[in-house]
């Protein structure tokens, strides 16, 4: 696709992907039975706080760092084998750096607030980057290792080639990716950067267009997330009588609501709880994990032929 | 490739963004600024990396040095007395690049307090009557070290303009990086890549048990202590943001 | 128009040089002190791999010796926050002026 036609795809699958996230979540949470919907607050358009010591910098830069790291993560999904803004050929890499971004903005936007709040937002959310980042790229490693590709259209393509969801032999960094996209998106149980008692963090010091801006961002990383999760492990868009697309819209629903109705079954972990859990607990999985996936790639578990679209890998 | 011209913008603008970030980084008179101007310097250079054809470094660069900074600023946060600039921007009279990248810091006199020195409460003694001398940044040697830099800067960019030419070689290299750096770092480089991972364990394990106290505290206060970290933190009285912090104003416009 | 030279990289690299020289010097807390390092690591990385895109780019080893200076970057910058903890703790100041036992 030339770049103009790719970013003005990018920017459309962002807005619908994210609109519909975030139509969607609150009534997904009403039916899972939640009371604390963390990012997923409503925003009331009436109410418009605004700090009167913020630095306006950060303040108003934030948001627009947390939309652009959300769409350069939507560049990497492919809706088809074609269908791809960029194939970029170390796809899965370039998806978590570009992740962390929005952990930036949040740190920005917390420190510009300068409220009690939003300050102490900016320090849960460098924890939570520390607890998500090394189990993500272990549950991250297992299709990798099966499909030899970092990009996501070989992913799928090997996927589909061998006939096998790798959430089949991958059972344990399935449940890996859905805690640490939980950590990602900052969704039930590991809320604490947007939780009420710090007065939903940046969101609370928001209003006007920096809060619609934050809540599109925070809906479409939820989205780009679950995206992923089912590129990764539910064979993306590789199905047999719909459209490729329509395939990847319903396997990111199935993942999104999987992912939150796993949330809110469990209760919410304090910052502290979280980072044990992370690194005393997911941490050994992952690496579990990784010693599961080799053997089952020695046994020649995924290994179907691999005339993979594009470049050889 | 890329038309020689868009590289050219492209070279511009990633080394306009490494080299301001790097002097945004010494000049601006809020440390946490400082941290995030030299995060942006990093993503310049990353830039500047994929210009070169070697995109997984590139990523891996801006990866580790954005929660890299984001570290280093929390820590700065705990130990300095002016993080957030507003202090020494309102009171010292700054001229030239200090100026310019510490706009927007200075906070109206209002009041006697300084809300961005204080958002820490706990971390006090940083009371009203903070001593306003000394508040500089810089060393006593500010002056020569400008002058040394500039000198340095200087002869390596006339070595750089007027030696004669590298051996150098006009290939591409080849476009699969990660399964060459792959087997690199397993085949040959096998020891490397082996003492780098104990090399970050050792940092790990030395750098919690520097700062760690040399004796635990003695046990009756051990259950003070844990039961003071467990318990819910009061609510923040006596806050001085509190009657201005939040501007909630009807929005006009609707 | 020519593709970008080498020297231009170069040149890049010697001014983030200069500019974390001056850090180092002119800094007065210990933390500006490690971010001016951080600067000069910085400029080594864009040397290594402008040499190595320019002189041998068939031959990865450049961008692995890449890989294994921000890691060391990394792991010295997180000792050295440690150290500054440390230091804190016992003399309450950050400021390097006021490290002086060795003096004199």
């Amino acid at each position: 696709m030339g770049i103009v036609w790719a970013s003005i795809a990018t920017l459309g699958v962002l807005l619908a992907g994210g609109l519909l996230t975030w139509w969607l979540e609150p009534r997904l949470l009403k039916a899972f039975g939640s009371t604390e919907p963390g990012p997923a607050a409503p925003l009331d358009i009436r109410k418009n706080p605004r700090p009167s010591q913020a630095d306006p910098l950060t303040y108003y830069g934030a948001p627009i760092i947390a939309l652009f790291g959300v769409v350069w993560a939507t560049v990497c999904l492919p809706w088809g084998p074609a269908l791809i803004p960029a194939d970029v050929n170390i796809g899965l890499f370039y998806f978590i750096v570009v992740v962390d971004f929005v952990v930036l903005a949040v740190a920005l936007g917390g420190w510009g607030g300068n409220t009690p709040g939003s300050v102490e937002a900016c320090y849960r959310i460098v924890a939570q980057l520390a607890a998500y980042v090394v189990p993500l790229g272990l549950a991250i490693i297992g299709p990798i290792m099966m499909a030899r590709s970092l990009s996501t259209v070989h992913i799928v393509e090997a996927q589909r080639d061998a006939h096998l969801w790798y959430i089949a032999p991958q059972l344990p960094g399935f449940v890996l990716y859905l805690v640490t996209g939980l950590m990602q998106v900052y969704r039930a149980p590991f809320l604490e950067p947007f939780a009420a008692c710090i007065d939903r963090g940046v969101l609370g010091a928001c209003g006007g267009w920096p809060g619609v801006l934050w809540r599109l961002a925070l809906a479409g990383l939820l989205f780009v997330v679950a995206a992923m999760g089912a590129v990764l492990f539910l064979g993306g868009y590789a199905g047999p009588w719909l459209p490729g697309w329509l395939w990847m819209l319903i396997k990111t629903l199935a993942v999104m609501v999987l992912m939150l109705w796993l949330g809110h079954r469990v209760r919410l972990r304090g910052t502290a709880d979280m980072l044990a859990l992370a690194w005393k607990f997911l941490i050994p999985v992952g690496l579990a994990n990784v010693l599961l996936v080799g053997i089952l790639i020695l046994l020649g578990v995924g290994q179907g032929p691999f005339p993979l679209v594009g470049s050889a890998p | 490739m890329i038309a020689p011209v868009v590289e050219w913008i492209a070279f511009g603008v990633f080394a306009f963004i490494a080299v301001a970030g790097a002097l945004g980084m010494t000049t601006t008179m809020s440390m946490f600024r400082s941290g995030i101007f030299l995060m942006a310097s990093f993503i310049g250079v990353a830039g500047l990396f994929i210009l070169l054809l070697a995109d997984l470094i590139a990523l891996l660069q801006v990866m580790m040095y954005i929660g890299g900074m984001l570290v280093m600023i929390l820590f700065m946060l705990l130990f300095m007395h002016d993080p957030g600039g507003a202090m020494m921007s309102t009171h010292m009279s700054l001229k030239g690049p200090e100026k310019w990248f510490s706009l927007g810091l200075a906070r109206r006199q209002t009041h006697g307090k300084h809300p961005h020195g204080q958002h820490e409460g706990d971390h006090g003694g940083h009371g009203d009557d903070m001593p306003m001398q000394d508040m500089s940044m810089y060393t006593a040697i500010k002056r020569p070290a400008a002058i040394l830099a500039l000198l340095t800067g200087a002869l390596l960019i006339a070595l750089l303009v007027w030696r004669p030419h590298w051996a150098v070689v006009h290939a591409l290299p080849d476009q699969d990086s990660p399964t060459r750096i792959g087997e690199l770092l397993m085949g040959k480089y096998m020891i490397a890549f082996e003492g780098a991972g104990l090399m970050i364990l050792l940092g790990i394990f030395g750098a919690v048990l520097v700062q760690r106290p040399a004796t635990p505290p003695p046990a009756p206060d051990r259950d003070q202590l844990k039961a003071a970290i467990d318990e819910t933190p009061p609510p923040i009285e006596d806050d001085t943001l509190e009657p201005e912090v939040l501007d909630l104003r009807e929005d006009e416009d609707r | 128009m020519t593709p970008i030279p080498l020297t231009a990289f170069l040149i890049i690299a010697a001014i983030l040089f200069a500019i974390g020289l001056y850090t180092i010097l002119a800094q007065r807390t210990a933390v500006m002190v490690l971010m001016g390092i951080e600067c000069i690591l910085n400029a080594v990385g864009l040397n290594l791999i402008a040499f190595w895109r320019f002189t041998a780019p068939g031959d990865y080893s450049g961008q692995i010796f890449t890989i294994i200076i921000i890691t060391v970057g990394a792991i010295e910058m997180a000792l050295g926050l440690a150290i500054m903890m440390l230091l804190y703790r016992n003399r309450q100041t950050v400021q390097v002026d006021d490290y002086t036992e060795l003096k004199g």
